[in-house]
């Protein structure tokens, strides 16, 4: 943290050199100024130089007032373009003046703006720009080229009031000073670079980090997925053992007793008829039984919402109550009245629907899936699309190999691709179409 | 929610930053441009006047303010409610000094004399303000009420800066006495070098026969005379390049050698015009004035008579010779700028004031109709008690043909180095080409040097 505010802290010394460099040359320029005036050599210095200086109790009030408007400035931040680019404009008509008020001996105040130009922008075109526009203003404020159009007074002929010693130390001391401000102004640049360095790295460190934990939750997922189809497995095998129990207990002990029973009357027939009349009655409760246990079987492996609706009205609620459960918007368009199929036909289309919406939630990611349901000639047209990822290479494991089983059992056929969303199409004849038409 | 609260914090600050340094910057603005001196408590109405204590032709009569009160007092009177002061106590010689200290202070009065010998100095470092706009808004401002030459020594490359207050032409004084003796006439006003050479050729004697010439033709006759009169331009307007190689430079310059080959080798002193024994000196009016019979000034040339005519002319040029002038400018920062318009146009063009300079000072009004009017004509009809009675017509003449020569800074030092170097062409063994050449050669080193 205390790393990041370094090249801050540089500008706040390049800020407090340029005080001191302006103070310097202010007031030695004043008290040159005054040296004329009070050693009655303002005549000889007024023929030399051909122009008025500025009254020397002004240039201290106007340097150190123009500067302090500078560093206003400089700590106003803008964030829409023409703000800035105002406050840009002004910055450097400031430090024209300060430099105006210096004879232009010095203007590197004009590295305070580029310094704070390149710190608080971070489009790096627009930055250069800016920063190549500041470097030709600094470029034309040099004092050789403005004093060929326009008279200026140098501050070397101010400054000739020193004898030649004295002047040579103090603009010595002026270059060092000059010096000093272009080396903070460097140290600001790489230690801008190196934090903008650093920043990066960081946000790379971060992005690996991001993608590793990624990674790590497609393993999971992966896992989930196969963990979900084990589930599902040993569900099938838990239906299945429960079939095989059903069967035995309520078929396989009717049938038992059912041929038991008819042993019975085999050997009772021709001694007692009566008695194996009423044997016959008691096995045909038995069979009787045995049929109401099968159907009660039967019914308990059925959708809930086919026992109680019609399949239309099972498809629209089970299709709404997706949509309310998991917020993803599927739309549907079911023309045919879906009546006349039979039970089994009913759950194959069912399942088909609801299986496809399944997938494309749970495999496809989408948040949009359209049914429709129609009906061409004697066949019914099933066509769900969804705007998920798809899936290019399609493994049948996502309960595609069971529709087209169950399609099969129905003379249907199912086709499907993913390349833009995944798309199903599947096809039943309809068995009671003449009828279902006379509906 | 509070990231908001916090940037309009900021806003609000940087919008206070924003006012302080709008408001800074307008007090920046006051100070540099003087604006501030506009304000309720700053503000005054007085035009101060620049101006020193001794007389301007460095003759000391007791009256240098003198023109310079009764001035104010009447403009005073004329525009009530504005005040005009003067510093006084700064001596000539000081003067120029003082002024620049003041103009390098801030503190240059509002219009303020300008020696001649400065005026382009000034002129050139951009501390007088044009007065081009005030000559050409003024309606009762008439350049053509003033001497032409006068008018033209407050121009500097074609701007006028400044406007004549008092001048004082070179003229031919004659001692008319030894003229007489000789049986010479006196000359016209037209006369020529060749007249000037035979006059003197023939007073040059020696008259009490002791074996030593004591009757001389001329002093004080100068090259620069001799120039002005054949019409030779000597240095460009910048001084940065010499012309004595011209054909009329060196014709003037062979004439001074003719001239001084008279005296045989003897060094006249303007004393012995004094004396009466020269016949021919010319000479500043104001010189004439101030040693002219005058209340305050010695009687000098009781002894003979005396009159004056215009400088002698050369083969390529006419009877003129140069105009000193004193010239009233207007400082480029005041800040009551139609009121010192005024005050100068008052200074300058009022005839009661410029005819108060015969009374007071040695100069000559800058304006025509007062030189030429009667009562200056009675004045100096009553200021001669030798009954030698200055020609006005001649004055005149005399300061509306002068000549306005380029005066660059530090020009004295570039007469003194071609002084030397007519000396040394007068003096050198070679022939008069060769010689002003190398010379001018030399004039023109020294001139980049100066750069």
């Amino acid at each position: 943290m205390d790393k990041n505010r370094f090249p801050d802290i540089v500008l706040d010394t390049m800020k407090n050199l340029n005080m001191v460099i302006i103070l310097y040359l202010t007031m030695v320029t004043v008290h040159s100024l005054s040296g004329y005036i009070y050693e009655n050599s303002a005549m000889d210095f007024l023929m030399r130089v051909k122009r008025t200086p500025m009254e020397p109790w002004k240039l201290p009030i106007l340097s150190v007032g123009l500067y302090l408007c500078l560093l206003l400035l400089l700590s106003i931040r803008c964030q829409r373009k023409t703000g800035f680019l105002l406050k840009t404009i002004l910055e450097l008509g400031i430090v024209f003046a300060i430099s105006y008020v210096l004879n232009f001996s010095y203007t590197g105040m004009a590295f305070l703006i580029i310094a704070d130009t390149m710190g608080h922008f971070s489009d790096m075109k627009q930055r250069l720009i800016l920063m190549a526009s500041i470097c030709a203003v600094y470029i034309l404020l040099d004092y050789d080229l403005l004093s060929a159009g326009h008279p200026i007074i140098s501050i070397e002929s101010c400054w000739a009031y020193y004898s030649k010693e004295m002047r040579s130390l103090l603009l010595g001391i002026r270059n060092i000073l000059n010096s000093l401000n272009m080396i903070v102004f460097i140290i600001y640049a790489v230690g801008l670079i190196l934090t903008e360095v650093r920043e990066k790295e960081r946000v790379l460190g971060l992005n690996e980090r991001l993608n590793t934990a990624n990674q790590e939750l497609q393993a999971a997922n992966e896992k989930l997925e196969e963990y979900a189809r084990e589930t599902e497995k040993a569900a099938e095998t838990r239906e299945r053992n429960r079939l095989a129990r059903e069967i035995h207990d309520t078929l396989g002990h009717s049938l038992t007793g059912i041929i038991t029973g008819i042993d019975a009357c085999v050997m009772l027939v021709d001694v007692a008829p009566e008695a194996t009349k009423e044997q016959l009655k008691a096995i045909a409760g038995v069979a009787r039984q045995g049929i109401k246990d099968v159907r009660r079987s039967v019914k308990a492996l059925r959708p809930d919402a086919l026992e109680s609706l019609n399949l239309k009205s099972a498809l629209i609620q089970m299709m709404e109550e997706t949509k309310r459960s998991t917020g993803v918007e599927i739309t549907y368009q079911i023309e045919p009245a879906l009546k006349g199929f039979n039970k089994d036909e009913e759950d194959v289309i069912y399942r088909i629907v609801q299986e496809s919406i399944t997938n494309a939630i749970r495999h496809g990611r989408a948040d949009q899936v359209a049914v429709y349901i129609s009906r061409n000639f004697n066949m019914l047209e099933i066509h769900i699309e969804d705007n998920g990822v798809g899936c290019n290479n399609i493994q049948k494991g996502f309960g595609l190999h069971h529709m087209e089983e169950r399609l099969e059992m129905l003379k249907g056929t199912l086709s499907y691709h993913g390349d833009h969303g995944f798309v199903i199409d599947a096809s039943i004849p309809i068995r009671w179409g003449t009828e279902e038409e006379n509906d | 929610m509070e990231y908001k609260e916090m940037r309009n914090e900021t806003d609000k600050t940087y919008g206070i930053r924003a006012g302080i340094c709008v408001l800074l910057l307008l007090f920046i603005w006051m100070i540099a441009s003087d604006a501030y001196k506009m304000l309720p408590g700053f503000y005054e109405k007085v035009i101060r006047i620049g101006v020193f204590s001794d007389s301007y032709w460095n003759v000391q009569n007791g009256y240098s303010y003198q023109i310079l009160e009764d001035a104010i007092e009447e403009f005073e009177k004329q525009h009530p409610g504005t005040r005009v002061e003067y510093v006084s106590g700064i001596i000539r010689e000081d003067y120029s000094e003082w002024l620049s200290e003041q103009m390098m202070r801030g503190t240059a009065p509002d219009i303020f004399f300008v020696p001649g010998e400065h005026f382009n100095d000034f002129a050139e470092a951009g501390v007088l303000r044009d007065l081009t706009p005030f000559i050409e808004g003024d309606r009762e401002f008439f350049p053509e009420r003033y001497y032409t030459s006068a008018y033209n020594y407050g121009n500097y490359e074609g701007v006028q800066y400044a406007l004549p207050y008092e001048c004082a032409p070179k003229l031919m004084f004659v001692n008319k006495s030894i003229l007489q003796q000789e049986g010479l006439a006196m000359p016209e006003n037209q006369w020529t070098w060749e007249d000037f050479y035979q006059i003197c050729r023939q007073v040059t004697r020696d008259t009490d026969g002791n074996g030593t010439v004591d009757q001389f033709g001329t002093v004080g006759y100068t090259w620069e005379d001799a120039f002005d009169s054949n019409g030779v331009t000597l240095f460009d307007e910048k001084g940065t390049e010499c012309y004595l190689t011209d054909e009329r430079a060196k014709a003037a310059i062979s004439f001074i050698g003719k001239m001084e080959a008279l005296n045989g080798g003897y060094s006249v002193s303007s004393k012995e015009f004094a004396l009466g024994n020269v016949a021919f000196q010319p000479m500043l009016f104001s010189e004439y004035r101030a040693y002219k019979s005058y209340p305050l000034s010695i009687k000098k040339y009781s002894g003979f008579e005396w009159d004056c005519v215009a400088m002698p002319a050369g083969p390529e040029g006419r009877n003129i010779s140069r105009l000193d002038t004193l010239t009233l400018a207007m400082s480029k920062t005041t800040i009551h700028k139609q009121d010192a318009w005024e005050l100068m146009k008052f200074l300058t063009g009022d005839e009661r004031i410029q005819s108060e300079i015969f009374s007071y000072s040695e100069g000559v009004s800058v304006l025509w109709e007062v030189v030429e009017s009667e009562e200056n004509q009675k004045f100096f009809a009553k200021d001669s008690d030798t009954g030698n009675v200055l020609s006005l017509s001649v004055l005149s003449e005399a300061v509306e043909q002068a000549v306005v020569i380029p005066r660059f800074h530090d020009y004295d030092s570039a007469v003194a180095e071609v002084d030397r170097a007519v000396r040394n062409i007068l003096e050198g063994s070679l022939n008069i080409n060769r010689e002003t050449i190398i010379q001018n050669r030399k004039v023109n080193h020294y001139l980049k040097e100066k750069q």
